[in-house]
């Protein structure tokens, strides 16, 4: 790789190296400089190798890897049932949506089908995830851009998101609440509670986030016309997401595949075509608005019954039945000595995550345990838009070409 | 099948697991079928990834050790397919594809790091995920977790250690 042969000159954090090459047009030196892996604003551990004439970027190349940890590899060693707290460690920013797709391929493979209260609850769950992702976004692209007072804002929102994770399943972040066969717990009332006073201000939040950026003169120039990615690029380089919405293609897969019921919910997908990094803000402002509707609808239409499958060989009996029931008994401890073996196949499910296509391929070799599990991330495919997004700009507007990809590093290496 | 797909010559297997429809081709016919899948409208790339079948205790064996998969979307029709192929393991090669698909360029480079599997062709082709000097690769069946002697634990002189060239 081009990047080992460099000698550091010994600035650490962005180490200033000369790689001695050309451009093929004769103009000045390429200047070589390595970007992170600890750089504030690379969003994790990410390091760009980028080459530089003058200020301009020439070429980047992601050294991606920092954050593997084998998640992949460690899904083999546990059961079906026991691998949903591994999937919420990849995309650390949106566990409930990673759950789902996990969840969701089980479910598939076995031909479970989950009652209607928990297909609203996980759509309540993966529209909260959406817009608490989308608000770390808001706040620390536009904290690197320079406006420190949105991620203040968006960070005291998220924190509500956080109390109802919290609330509805015991963990602020990982939360391991959709599971295969439902969801962990039914919602408290306290939960639905804080869930109304969350849609009741969050459109006004909105308006202010607006406020501080949409017609921010600053804003606008560091993002309007920058990092631009037309549709058909953005298509062939298998971006998704507000990637590709914010390049005016109408794709998300909650519209266009829909699962959990998301076909029933009134909503429009948000697409601009700016094709640049301020149609994505664009998008990303939108998306949580749609958030806010879908939300309002699964509330008020939130339907009674179960939030489990009825399915003994799947999930285990409820407490009360071990006491009174030998049956029961054999079954939960079938179920946590062995656990479920599904159909020898394999089936591939993918959800709209704030990122993009957040997808999960899974193959049973009729074992307790999985021959194999896939994450299609999207941040891992949507970083390879990066170089193409970048070439041509300067260094300066690197920044917002990195932040506006939304990469989560752990979803990245995974 | 009910895929309105115009399949070219050479398909070993075709049907559908659980509403997912797949197509199996031999290797060689790879880059026909995608090119063929991408003129239909399937210009969508969702992802490609390898499964390792070593000594599995499914009774219907699949023919070689590594299989390959492309999931590939047609985003007209929301129609997806999934193309198969099966690689030997004293064989493990594969043409790349990162020309006809520009997301296959890091899928590959990251299956040849887990898997071993060598795309041929491939401009490119060094470990993505783990260090460049790592050796082995994890993914395979053969390779242990906790492959890597952990520092400072009590136990690490009993934990499985990575085989010398896995």
């Amino acid at each position: 790789m081009a990047d080992t042969r460099l000698e550091e000159t010994g600035v650490q954090g962005m180490t200033i190296t000369r790689a001695g090459e050309r451009p093929a047009g004769g103009q000045g030196e390429l200047l070589t400089v390595n970007f992170g892996p600890q750089h504030p604003s690379t969003h994790g551990v990410l390091r760009l190798v980028v080459d530089l004439d003058g200020e301009v970027i020439r070429g980047v190349r992601p050294v991606i890897g920092y954050l593997h940890t084998g998640i992949e590899k460690q899904m083999e060693a546990l059961r079906w049932q026991q691998g949903v707290v591994v999937t919420d460690r990849h995309d650390y920013l949106s566990p409930p949506i990673n759950n789902l797709a996990y969840a969701l391929a089980v479910e598939k493979l076995m031909g479970v089908e989950v009652p209607p209260r928990a297909q609203a609850l996980r759509v309540i769950m993966s529209e909260l995830t959406r817009i608490a992702s989308h608000l770390v976004w808001l706040g620390t692209s536009a904290l690197e851009l320079g406006a420190m007072g949105v991620f203040m804002y968006a960070f005291r929102d998220r924190d509500k998101i956080l109390a109802m994770n919290e609330e509805i399943s015991g963990y602020r972040m990982h939360t391991s609440y959709i599971r295969p066969g439902g969801v962990m717990a039914d919602a408290t009332p306290r939960f639905l509670e804080m869930l109304e006073t969350f849609i009741r201000q969050m459109p006004s939040n909105i308006d202010e986030y607006e406020d501080l950026l949409t017609n921010n003169p600053i804003w606008v120039a560091r993002t309007r016309g920058i990092g631009r990615l037309p549709a058909q690029d953005a298509i062939r380089l298998g971006a998704t997401g507000p990637m590709l919405r914010g390049s005016g293609v109408s794709w998300d897969l909650r519209k266009d595949r829909p699962y959990c019921g998301y076909d029933r919910y009134d909503w429009q997908v948000a697409v601009e075509d700016g094709c640049d990094c301020y149609a994505r803000y664009l998008v990303r402002i939108r998306e949580m608005r749609q958030s806010v509707r879908i939300l309002r609808q699964a509330v008020d239409g939130l339907p009674g019954g179960p939030v489990n499958v009825d399915d003994r060989k799947f999930l285990p009996p409820p407490r009360e039945e071990l006491d009174t029931s030998m049956e029961a008994v054999i079954h939960h401890f079938k179920l946590f000595t062995e656990g479920y073996s599904p159909p020898p196949g394999d089936v591939y499910v993918a959800v709209e995550s704030g990122r993009g296509e957040n997808g999960c391929y899974i193959v049973s070799d009729g074992t307790h345990k999985p021959r194999r599990v896939k994450f299609r991330s999207a941040s891992f495919v949507n970083l390879q838009a990066l170089e193409f997004m970048a070439i041509g700009h300067m260094i300066s507007d690197f920044i917002a070409i990195i932040g506006t990809a939304d990469t989560v590093l752990g979803d990245v290496d995974r | 099948m009910t895929t309105p797909v115009k399949l070219p010559e050479g398909i070993l297997d075709q049907g559908a697991i659980a509403g997912d429809e797949y197509v199996t081709v031999p290797r060689d016919r790879l880059r026909a079928t995608l090119e063929a899948l991408k003129a239909q409208g399937y210009e969508s790339y969702v992802f490609m990834t390898c499964v390792d079948h070593l000594a599995t205790p499914v009774v219907e064996r699949p023919p070689e050790r590594f299989e390959l998969v492309y999931q590939l979307r047609n985003m007209r029709t929301h129609h997806e397919l999934r193309v198969r192929v099966f690689v030997p393991e004293d064989d493990a090669r594969m043409p790349s594809v990162h020309d006809l698909y520009g997301p296959a360029n890091w899928d590959e480079r990251e299956t040849w790091d887990m898997f071993g599997i060598v795309f041929e062709g491939h401009p490119n082709l060094t470990r993505i995920l783990m260090p460049d000097d790592w050796v082995g690769h994890p993914l395979r069946r053969d390779y242990p977790v906790g492959g890597e002697p952990v520092d400072f634990s009590e136990d690490h002189e009993t934990w499985q250690t990575a085989p010398p060239e896995a």
